[in-house]
């Protein structure tokens, strides 16, 4: 079929297939064979991976009258595709990146000598409600705070890779990544095979192989476990796939109890201790004794526990103050105050409302910016300048001047293009690309690719799941 | 093995082991009501009566009707005992415990469930394509039986899954029996025609044993006699008894406890109650509380049970 004859690009738009002459070389390959296909055969395709999706279980349920009804998060069939040189600049970029990332972690919580050398000032992170002092002087296994991170990047007009943002607490969706893969391998057998795309399949291994070496010493045959809030949580499928691809338990906050600061789960034999918990529960529900007191989700007694160094918590509490949007400002910084290097992946111009003068050059401009809450993630709490209405901009001027520290404004970058599948013919949407780092003893460990997110509404920007985004397989090929 | 996960796993197995039963008995009761048989059409009565939570007044408005009560017992989401609510349930225990179980396991209850809750199935159990699709249930649930066997691992949790199994086909078994037998005024010396059983009987896949195994007149007594007592029949009360001991004796020895002892007991005197019963003191008067008290004793070891090794919450 005719691949082009829709495929209408914005102007000042990196597109990632097509260079507006021509077929950049590494999409060749997947181009020439998609055009072989007709439309009935691709939405049989379409229609096969939205049937894996469903039979796997892989949902979230929307909830309307009393029935929910489950849905599949959108999947696109065309595979984004990286080459291996471009992949292997993100890799080194991420990889210092979270370098810097840790080393402000165990700085910030101990000796704090980048706020005495007034590199990062010392308000900010004063004023950051992520910064949990509970956690002060506690020291965690190797130092190493960020074990898992799903930074986000995209891809600027100049075909750059920028970072957005850094997900440093509990990020999701590589079960995606995963499970994207094992879609494409069943709808495009050949071309997968043929194009030689590096793997991904042994992220849980290499996640598992950290969790044991996070584990107090002395222990040769350590208790690993995944702490879920349960099967309401939108992330649920995800914690089960992890925990049955490591062969380790998946436990809710009810399963485990502290005595005498080491932490337990309650077994058909009685009590069995643990050393490692892999949590995906946010930081203000581990442990009702010491933050929120009504949740039900955490354990009491579970910082005591931490605090002691009887057991590991992945990714470590308190990593909140380094991905707040407002410090991410600081990273480049901070790469060259604890690197004494340059970076390598740029940041985005990131504007702080807190200060008058920067605050007044968003307010002149803000056609041209987005304004994000510090201490929001999935797209919620944005006001894009372009398309806000003088009503709303009037409301979101109020609070942001009652509370500047709590935004952030950014010039709207135009995320680069890609081919989707959509409605049987080729259409160009925007992507994100959150590549899924590791970190261990013996450093940053990256799967080639990571989850592409898709905005699926012509002409959006905003890629969350919660806000019409899908995903793709992201193939890194040499 | 945590009590939750073997607590899931138990009812998971219960759910799952109801869903089988109820399939038979819908659908057994769907093809002989097709048959007009000697005292006028079959009605839906009973199976309404043992099988939903509908109100008398709701059940008399559906006993004639096999579509509504089809639906009844199939697809309703107000009889919080219907096929498409048993099969909610299973899945809600089996995605608690999504790590636990196999991913066949696990996508055959998720499939199952899916199929239940198609939107036009309604519509289909009301046309001729009922049977089909009775024949359909049926089949993903055999399928989930052989899946979980073929692929689940043994040890603790296997043990606690076959508990929950064999409670379940061992209560189904007493209620049957009791609400068949009621219908007959418990009288199990006089004799009824075979083909009255065969309600029954087919509900727990045991006609074609029956016309194997017993070649008296004494139809009444000998029905009795096999979903009570005969060890050869994998419905009969006996035989679930047999595997609940086997199953928890492993599930003791994997989880030692001094309580144990206790639930030991408690179960010995139910099975030997049952293994040690002399038919011959059953009559129209003994049988009902006989039944009753069985029933009874299953509830408490099973009380007993979740009590010992459930509790976590």
């Amino acid at each position: 079929m005719g691949f082009l004859d829709q495929y209408d690009l914005s102007p000042n738009i990196w597109d990632e297939m097509y260079d507006r002459k021509q077929i950049r070389e590494h999409y060749h390959k997947v181009f020439h064979s998609l055009e072989q296909f007709d439309v009935n055969a691709l939405q049989q395709k379409d229609r096969l991976a939205g049937e894996l999706f469903m039979n796997q279980g892989i949902t979230f349920t929307v909830y309307s009258d009393d029935a929910g009804i489950e849905r599949i998060f959108p999947f696109d069939i065309i595979p984004r595709i990286i080459t291996g040189k471009e992949w292997n600049h993100i890799e080194l970029g991420i990889q210092q990146r979270l370098k810097a990332l840790n080393l402000f972690l165990k700085d910030i919580y101990n000796e704090q000598q980048i706020l005495k050398d007034k590199i990062v000032p010392a308000a900010l992170i004063a004023s950051c409600p992520h910064y949990t002092r509970e956690v002060f002087g506690i020291r965690v296994p190797h130092d190493i705070y960020v074990h898992i991170s799903g930074i986000d990047l995209i891809r600027g007009e100049d075909g750059q890779f920028y970072v957005l943002e850094d997900n440093l607490r509990t990020p999701s969706g590589v079960s995606y990544m995963l499970e994207n893969r094992e879609v494409t391998k069943r709808i495009f057998p050949e071309l997968l095979a043929a194009s030689h795309v590096r793997r991904v399949s042994n992220y849980p291994l290499m996640l598992h192989e950290i969790l044991l070496q996070m584990a107090p010493a002395q222990i040769s045959n350590p208790s690993v476990v995944l702490l879920t809030p349960g099967i309401y949580n939108s992330a649920y499928y995800e914690h089960a796939f992890l925990a049955r691809m490591m062969g380790i338990t998946l436990v809710e906050g009810r399963d485990l109890v502290v005595d005498n600061h080491k932490v337990y789960m309650k077994t058909t034999e009685g009590l069995e201790q643990v050393h490692v918990i892999y949590r995906r529960i946010d930081d203000e529900y581990l442990d009702p004794l010491v933050f929120k007191p009504d949740s039900a989700l955490g354990v009491p007694g579970l910082m005591n526990a931490y605090r002691m160094g009887n057991v590991a918590i992945v990714n470590a509490i308190g990593n909140g103050v380094a991905d707040d949007k407002a410090v991410y400002a600081y990273v480049p910084q901070m790469i060259r105050y604890y690197l004494n290097e340059e970076p390598i992946l740029p940041n985005v111009p990131t504007y702080e409302l807190s200060d008058p003068e920067q605050r007044k050059h968003v307010f002149d401009n803000i056609e041209r910016m987005v304004i994000k809450r510090t201490n929001q993630s999935g797209g919620y709490g944005m006001v894009m300048g372009n398309k806000v209405t003088p009503e709303e901009w009037i409301k979101a001027k109020a609070a942001i001047e009652a509370d500047p520290r709590s935004f952030i404004a950014q010039p709207i970058i135009k995320l680069s293009t890609v081919p989707c599948f959509i409605d049987g013919t080729f259409q160009a949407r925007h992507v994100d690309l959150r590549p899924y780092a590791l970190c261990g003893p013996q450093g940053v460990q990256i799967v080639p690719g990571g989850l592409t997110r898709v905005a699926l509404r012509k002409d959006s920007l905003i890629v969350n799941s919660s806000q019409g985004g899908g995903s793709k397989d992201t193939w890194v090929i040499d | 093995m945590l009590s939750r996960i073997a607590d899931s796993l138990f009812w998971l197995a219960r759910y799952m082991e109801r869903a089988e039963g109820l399939l038979r008995v819908t659908a057994t009761h769907y093809l002989l009501s097709l048959d007009k048989d000697v005292n006028g059409a079959l009605t839906w009565q009973s199976v309404l009566e043992t099988f939903t939570t509908a109100t008398p007044a709701e059940i008399e408005a559906t006993k004639n009707q096999t579509a509504d009560a089809l639906k009844l017992l199939l697809t309703s989401n107000s009889n919080s005992n219907s096929l498409k609510m048993i099969i909610g349930k299973a899945r809600e225990n089996a995605r608690g415990i999504q790590d636990y179980i196999t991913k066949e396991v696990w996508e055959e209850v998720n499939s199952f469930y899916h199929l239940i809750n198609q939107p036009t199935l309604d519509k289909r159990l009301s046309s001729y394509e009922a049977a089909d699709m009775l024949d359909l249930f049926t089949r993903h649930s055999v399928l989930y039986t052989g899946i979980t066997d073929i692929t689940m691992a043994r040890g603790t949790g296997w043990g606690f899954m076959n508990l929950g199994k064999y409670i379940e086909r061992c209560f189904e078994t007493i209620v049957l029996t009791n609400k068949h037998y009621q219908m007959n005024h418990y009288k199990i010396h006089e004799s009824k025609d075979i083909m009255q059983w065969r309600q029954l009987l087919m509900s727990l896949s045991g006609y074609e044993l029956h016309l194997k195994t017993y070649r008296s007149s004494a139809d009444n007594h000998d029905v009795l006699h096999q979903v009570l007592f005969n060890e050869d029949f994998p419905h009969s009360v006996v035989y679930s008894l047999g595997r609940i001991d086997r199953h928890l004796q492993d599930v003791t020895r994997r989880n030692v406890s001094e309580e144990n002892a206790a639930l030991m007991r408690c179960f010995g005197r139910l099975y030997s109650k049952v293994k040690h019963t002399d038919m011959d003191t059953l009559n129209n008067h003994t049988l009902h509380p006989y039944l009753e008290e069985l029933r009874g004793e299953v509830l408490q070891f099973t009380k007993l049970l979740s009590q010992q090794f459930f509790s976590y919450a």
